[in-house]
């Protein structure tokens, strides 16, 4: 039996592995690594960055606040006099229970990953509001460039921090490009702004021991899958069934891996089903099959909102796996 | 190309500043202000169409809009007693339960450009709230429910519910948002159905001309 990380690399190589890659199964997502200040359930915070985050109590996550006294900038043209980047220096003690989970990884069975979020495109709309952002890659183009390589250089100076600690295998990256049916900017504007930044971004990841680029976007991203090859993801996690995910593995497998079509809205609520992830689960595996393909809640992590749907989730692709993996 | 044509044409493509320029220029030529104001409109419904078909994406529409309002600016005095363009108005709202707010946006953004004056009562709205609204605003022919998550489903069925039981009547209710299908749309008991900012738009503007 091939061990998770043989498996993978079987998988989205297009090899031979031996069962389907069961969700984030492969990654040990250090999540205690110090990043940036995020609410609790009920609180609302406004983090290094100047971003008001609120988490309401019934809600399912939290939510930047863009009323005109809380976006942190209302100006793009002053972006410099307003923003101040935010330490990447923490203190031993910040970071010794990341250090330890990292030394507790079986590296050979699973990777060691850094989770960072939030990635440039969703700071820009979460430092100004969705339609600023969006006017303001029509109206200031050079302002925004300028902000986008200000997000990317913070985050490979944080990338020298956490590599120097943890030694990561992998990167888990979070960025939604889009709605559940169109990307939010066209593929030629979302070439232009964030092709390079990413390329640079993950370049240094790559560069400094980091072998495996996982990005998060759960949406609709099929008109970008060229722009994330020439970045460098190995992985686009979240994709969802609206973008066709059987066209985009014969398409595009062996230069990218796709990991999700299973959509999480329908799947994971109050009422779920197990015999409905089942179907679901089934219907996933068969029409993206062995190769270039991970079964995969679109959440962004390895749990659900409501409890027992992840591991419903899995349990039906160990299912599967017998199936077709006889 | 007439002035008027021109019009259209910079605000299908976002001119901002050309635009206000340009309905100036179609003033002194001596096009009415409702001539002008109809030429942005179906400018923004070409802008609409094309959202809707994927050839154009969100920054674009957004500078549409924001172009037609620059035109509006230069319009507003010579428009003041002309209401033959008013397609009535429409109260707009995420329904309880849901804080997501750029689609709904965009909605209410496309609605105001079809020629609707929109009241737009933002995120996390109790049935209640929508009621009220209707109640207390003279012309409401429309009524727009936003919901970005499936958890928040029941809460877009109760108020659709609540709207058509309040014994207030002379508007329609129109429902959309990621999770809601023409199906649950009919369920529920909505009058209208709109996948997309584009279709809300056309959709607003055909059961105005209905009612």
């Amino acid at each position: 039996m091939l061990s998770k990380r043989q498996n993978l690399i079987e998988t989205i190589r297009g090899g031979n592995p031996d069962r389907f890659v069961n969700q984030y199964e492969f990654l040990d997502i250090i999540l205690e690594a110090p990043l940036r200040t995020r609410p609790q359930r009920g609180q609302t915070i406004t983090n290094e960055w100047g971003v008001t985050m609120s988490w309401p109590q019934d809600q399912l996550g939290p939510f930047p606040v863009h009323d005109e006294a809380h976006r942190a900038i209302k100006d793009i043209t002053k972006w410099r006099e307003t923003i101040r980047c935010p330490s990447v220096e923490f203190s031993d003690e910040r970071w010794a229970p990341a250090i330890a989970h990292a030394a507790s990884v079986d590296r050979e069975d699973k990777y060691v990953t850094v989770f960072f979020a939030s990635g440039t495109f969703e700071m820009t709309h979460f430092l100004m509001g969705m339609e600023d952002a969006m006017m303001n890659f029509y109206e200031e183009p050079e302002h925004m460039h300028e902000l986008i390589d200000f997000l990317t250089d913070y985050e490979i100076r944080y990338a020298k921090q956490i590599i120097e600690r943890i030694r990561p295998d992998a990167l888990f990256h979070h960025d939604d490009w889009g709605s559940q049916v169109a990307s939010l900017l066209s593929p030629q504007m979302f070439r232009e702004f964030f092709l390079e930044p990413y390329k640079k971004a993950y370049g240094f990841w790559k560069d400094n021991g980091v072998e495996l680029i996982v990005h998060h976007s759960d949406s609709y991203a099929a008109n970008l899958v060229p722009s994330m090859i020439d970045m460098g993801i190995d992985i686009w996690q979240g994709v969802m069934t609206t973008n066709n995910t059987p066209e985009l593995i014969k398409k595009y497998g062996g230069q990218i891996a796709f990991m999700g079509e299973l959509d999480s809205g329908p799947l994971d609520h109050q009422d779920w089903d197990a015999k409905v992830i089942a179907e679901h689960v089934e219907r996933a595996c068969r029409s993206c099959g062995k190769h270039h393909f991970i079964p995969c809640l679109t959440q962004g992590l390895n749990f659900s909102s409501f409890p027992g749907v992840y591991e419903a989730t899995s349990k039906a692709i160990d299912e599967m796996s017998k199936k077709m993996f006889p | 190309m007439s002035k008027i044509a021109e019009v259209r044409a910079h605000v299908e493509i976002g001119k901002t500043k050309i635009v206000p320029v340009l309905v100036q220029q179609a003033l002194d030529e001596g096009h009415t202000a409702v001539e002008i104001l109809q030429a942005m409109i179906d400018g923004m419904g070409v802008v609409g169409d094309k959202f809707s078909a994927g050839e154009i994406f969100v920054p674009e529409m957004l500078i549409a809009a924001k172009a037609m309002a620059k035109g509006v600016e230069v319009l507003k005095p010579h428009l003041a007693g002309e209401s033959s363009l008013s397609l009535g108005t429409c109260v707009i709202g995420t329904v309880q339960g849901d804080l997501h707010d750029i689609g709904k946006n965009l909605v209410a953004m496309m609605i105001e450009s079809a020629g609707f004056t929109v009241i737009d009562l933002g995120v996390d709205v109790p049935a209640e709230k929508f009621i009220s609204a209707v109640k207390d605003n003279s012309g409401v022919n429309l009524v727009a429910c936003s919901g970005l998550l499936s958890t928040t489903m029941p809460a877009m069925r109760a108020t659709v519910a609540a709207l058509k039981s309040c014994g207030l009547s002379g508007f329609k209710v129109l429902v959309g948002g990621a999770p809601v299908t023409r199906e649950f749309a009919d369920e529920i008991g909505a009058d209208a159905y709109a996948a997309d900012a584009g279709s809300a738009a056309i959709m607003a503007k055909e059961l105005a001309a209905a009612a």
